[in-house]
């Protein structure tokens, strides 16, 4: 076991962080997503690479992203993840609602103190 | 929403996805063990700790197909390919089912079929639910047409005080007419309505051609002789000439315009559904109906004499209870002033269908005979199917066996047999629905043309397939999956199965297939052999020179003038055989039954040609004033006085069903005759004198044509139905097409039945080789093997015989307690020679259906038995 303590994804948390991940760092594989949320977190996510797909398909389905097949830089192919409009409008909402309700346990972690 | 399609979608394209996600997958690998590699790993171990960082390939994969698709979907999807597979690899099996069961689901949607054009689907009207009949009840309890008879001051009263129907019309019931037409028609006889001038537009019903009545058009006697045309009288009698617009049509004698031709599918809204030939206003409907009085529009009068159907539509927003209660307070609050000789007692409001006495419980009774009768054969269509599947099960054995050694859940197998068996039913339900199709319309029609010169034109039903029958077509398919597929899939997955070591499962489902061939086979063979000992017996009377005279207009004196005519042997009046009984009731002074009692007047028996055994007929001044005497048949005679002499004695009648008792002297005997119907002789008959009920009816004599010639110019507005070819040959033919349906059905169940057996009998006989060989190895004769196999696959087949046996007679008997004239149980069951011809013929089927594999097992060299796996 790894000394840090790893957490779990927060139900419903993964497709925020895909798509922002997508927003800022433009298309990317999945390798590279996982990568970035690997780096972010410091490892603190435990994210393992494959349970990333159930959260592609589901974005890719709901029409937030697109993905089409590309080369990487050592001339891999791999397939690449764009997020949409539908997407950018979709990751708003998420943002407001993500931060409302962080903000309410926030405040009710803080009072309780 | 968009998700749940591209979740669908995947669903059919679950290869192409399989390869995508693969490829993702494999692509992701190489980059991470890329990645591994530039830390300074070797080949191999970057390979090895790419994956372990990518976590479980497979696990992965799984929640990339949960996420893509439905994995329960995707599941059945698979499950259902395989079973197609499976099925197509064997197609005798496959044909053999669905056969068994389109027969048995086609059956039995047609008979649903039927049902739901006569009792369900809608009067042809617009907003068909909120249409309503207004029906009455009587105090004693009279039942039939006369509950819808309302008089014209009682339509009136509703239409003026009630306040829940937005419209109320009155239409008469079918008058019978002459028509004629300059150079197109000469006297035809027709029938058609009388309806109040708001008829058309409050049913909602717009003309084809033409206009329908103005408001007031109904108002004044006599005034606007105008009709409405119905499509069939349109296109059958003028051709369908649009030009006949604005022409006259004479009916009775008076000339009428016409005014506009109806839609082909508005035919009318008559209790019984006869395609009306045309409408006129109320106005004119003494002159279409001389029976109808002068004052018939100010004057209550007892409702026992047909006036007129009212049908209603209700508000919006009221409920047909609410508008019930209402009716029935007014209508009630009105008869409170008069003296009523038959107290009406409640109104109802009823839905429209077709036939009006569809909520009637006889008609719910027969029925749910029929269905019950159509199911039983769709239930031994099904235990035979369940034991082909079970004997398909034990032959799967090594396949299923491997798959639970594999790992596979019970559940999965057992789902993916029941997708099978669905396929199955599926199917049939199908091709029984297509069967059903085919089959309604002509089993109409010849229904139709049965009662098509007893009431004239019969509307077109409407058997198109509605969501009902088609619901109905697929429930029913789904049922029979559960009731043959549940108990072979469950079986056959069994963790310790073994074919041959449970007999009982098919033995009970011999026995059920056996118990239900028998009862089909002892019902429909006593109901065909009673069929054809009635179309086969004398009736008891003459029927060919036997001639019945419809009078349309009223003709004074028209007995007396027959009777001078010489080609005419004799003429009478009364009711006529066949059409119709009155059984009121008898009290003989030890108890209370229900005697058939026939009006007849002086010279009735010989016009007939009813054999007087003793006494006497009655005179003409007896019938004049309606003597207090009797005529009975010998088995009336019998049945009251036996051994007695009945002349002289006494019985009382309750003519009105009212508790009051007329008392009638015995003067003669006649022969016994099939009266009520052919289908037996009348156990209790009394004919009873009377000059003025019923109609002319009259015995020709010498050639035909001559008499039939002098009839029409003696009385030139009569119309002639001969009483064979009008009556008798008319129930005959009833008969004929009851016979050839009850006889195709019982050999149905027999065919079923063998095919069952035999099925079973040689599925045994393959587990058992080795047994057998055995057996024979040690000395066994190969006739014994014979006997040991049939006998053991006859033991259910003998018990389900004996069940289905008394089941027969129970529901013989029960359908016996409903008649009006009981015969004993015994006599109608076991009386019959051919009963027992029948269950010898079951019998014998079972017999071959099992020997034929005993033998070819018998004939089995017992070295390759032994080695047989």
């Amino acid at each position: 076991m790894s000394s840090k303590e790893k957490l779990p994804v927060l139900q419903g948390t993964l497709d925020l962080i895909v798509l922002r991940t997508l927003q800022t760092m433009g298309p990317q594989h999945a390798y590279a997503i996982a990568t970035r949320l690997g780096q972010i977190s410091g490892e603190l996510l435990q994210l393992n690479q494959g349970t990333l797909y159930p959260a592609l398909v589901r974005l890719e389905q709901q029409g937030r992203i697109k993905g089409t097949w590309g080369k990487t830089q050592t001339n891999r192919e791999a397939k690449f993840y764009a997020i949409t409009k539908a997407g950018e409008k979709a990751l708003a909402e998420e943002t407001r609602r993500w931060r409302q309700i962080s903000g309410v346990v926030e405040k009710l972690l803080a009072e309780g103190a | 929403m968009r998700r749940f399609i591209l979740r669908v979608v995947n669903l059919f394209r679950r290869a192409a996805a399989e390869r995508e996600m693969k490829r993702e997958i494999d692509s992701h690998l190489r980059l991470l063990q890329e990645e591994f590699e530039s830390r300074g790993l070797p080949r191999e171990e970057a390979a090895l700790a790419a994956r372990r960082s990518y976590g479980g390939v497979e696990q992965a994969k799984e929640l990339h197909r949960e996420a893509r698709s439905f994995t329960g979907a995707e599941q059945f999807v698979k499950d259902l390919r395989y079973g197609t597979r499976s099925l197509a690899r064997s197609p005798g099996f496959t044909l053999t089912a669905v056969a068994a069961l389109a027969l048995g689901i086609g059956l039995n949607t047609t008979v649903f079929r039927l049902y739901d054009a006569i009792a369900l689907k809608p009067l042809p009207v617009a907003g068909p639910d909120r249409v309503v009949r207004v029906k009455r009840w009587f105090q004693h309890r009279l039942a039939g047409d006369i509950q819808y008879n309302f008089a014209y001051p009682e339509y009136e009263y509703l239409r003026d005080h009630n306040t829940v129907f937005s419209g109320i019309t009155a239409a008469t019931y079918q008058v019978p007419v002459s028509a004629a037409m300059e150079g197109i028609l000469d006297g035809q006889r027709v029938t058609g309505h009388a309806v109040s001038a708001n008829y058309f537009a409050e049913l909602g019903i717009k003309p084809l051609l033409g206009r329908t009545f103005l408001p007031d058009e109904d108002r004044l006697p006599g005034a606007n002789p105008m009709i409405v045309l119905g499509y069939a009288f349109w296109e059958e009698k003028l051709h369908s000439d649009p030009g006949v617009l604005g022409r006259t049509l004479k009916l009775n004698g008076v000339a009428y315009t016409i005014i506009g031709i109806m839609p082909r599918r508005f035919t009318g809204t008559d209790l019984f559904p006869v395609s009306s030939a045309f409408w006129a206003p109320l106005s004119m409907v003494r002159q279409l109906d001389p029976g109808f009085e002068s004052d018939w529009r100010t004057q209550w009068r007892e409702p026992t004499r047909p006036r007129f159907q009212i049908i209603g539509r209700l508000k919006n927003g009221i409920s047909r209870g609410e508008a019930q209660a209402e009716i029935d307070a007014l209508v009630r609050g009105y008869l409170s002033q008069f003296r009523q000789e038959e107290p009406t007692t409640a109104i109802t409001l009823q839905k429209t269908a077709y036939f009006r006495s569809t909520d009637d419980i006889r008609f719910q009774a027969a029925s749910a005979g029929v269905l019950i009768v159509v199911s039983l054969i769709l239930l031994a269509a099904c235990a035979n199917v369940a034991n082909m599947l079970l004997a398909r099960g034990a032959a799967r054995q090594r396949e299923i066996g491997i798959r639970l050694a594999v790992g596979a859940g019970r559940a999965r197998i057992v789902r993916q047999l029941l997708t099978e068996s669905m396929l199955l039913s599926l199917l049939a339900g199908m091709a029984g629905l297509l069967l059903s199709a085919i089959a309604g319309p002509p089993l109409w029609s010849m229904a139709a043309s049965f009662l098509r010169d007893i009431r004239g034109g019969l509307t077109e039903l409407d058997f198109g397939s509605d969501s009902r029958v088609v619901l109905y077509g697929m429930g029913l398919s789904l049922i029979t999956c559960a009731c043959f597929g549940i108990a072979p899939a469950l079986r056959s997955t069994r963790p310790n199965f073994c074919a041959a070591g449970s007999p009982r499962l098919r033995g009970a489902l011999l026995g059920v297939q056996a118990a239900i061939s028998v009862l089909l086979l002892t019902f429909c063979g006593t109901v065909v052999s009673n069929l054809f000992q009635s179309i086969r017996a004398y009736p008891g009377f003459e029927s060919h020179d036997v001639y019945a005279l419809f009078s349309i207009a009223e003709a004074p004196h028209l007995r007396e003038r027959l009777e001078m005519l010489p080609e005419l042997r004799s003429v009478a009046t009364g009711r006529l055989p066949l059409s119709g009984t009155f059984t009121p009731p008898i009290n003989t002074g030890q108890a209370l039954e229900r005697a058939l009692a026939t009006y007849t007047s002086d010279g009735y028996f010989e016009t007939l040609g009813i054999r007087l055994l003793r006494g006497r007929g009655f005179t003409h001044s007896e019938a004049d004033v309606q003597a207090p005497v009797a005529v009975i048949s010998e088995s009336t005679a019998r049945h009251i006085w036996p051994g007695e002499d009945p002349i002289g004695k006494r019985f009382s009648l309750d003519l009105n069903f009212r508790n009051q008792f007329t008392e009638f002297e015995v003067v003669g005997i006649s022969a016994d005759a099939r009266f009520a119907s052919l289908s037996e002789v009348d156990p209790l008959h009394v004919y009873l004198p009377s000059a003025s009920q019923g109609g002319l009816i009259v015995r020709t004599q010498g050639d035909r044509g001559k008499a039939l010639a002098a009839l029409s110019a003696a009385a030139p507005d009569i119309d002639v139905v001969n009483l064979e070819e009008g009556f008798v040959s008319i129930q005959r033919g009833v008969f004929q097409a009851l016979s050839v349906l009850s006889g195709t059905l019982a050999l149905l169940a027999v065919l079923l039945a063998g095919v069952g057996i035999y099925g079973v009998m040689a599925f045994v006989v393959t587990q058992r080789t080795k047994e057998i060989g055995i057996r024979m190895a040690l000395g066994a004769s190969s006739h014994g093997v014979t006997r040991n196999i049939v006998l053991q696959g006859l033991r259910p087949v003998f018990i389900g015989t004996a069940i289905g046996f008394v089941a027969a007679a129970a529901l013989m008997a029960v359908e016996r307690s409903t008649e009006t004239f009981p015969e004993p149980l015994a006599r109608a069951v076991f009386a019959h020679p051919e009963l027992y011809a029948e269950l010898v013929l079951m019998l014998v089927v079972a017999g071959l259906a099992s020997i034929v594999p005993a033998r070819r097992a018998a004939r089995v060299d017992p070295m390759i038995a032994l080695r047989y796996e």
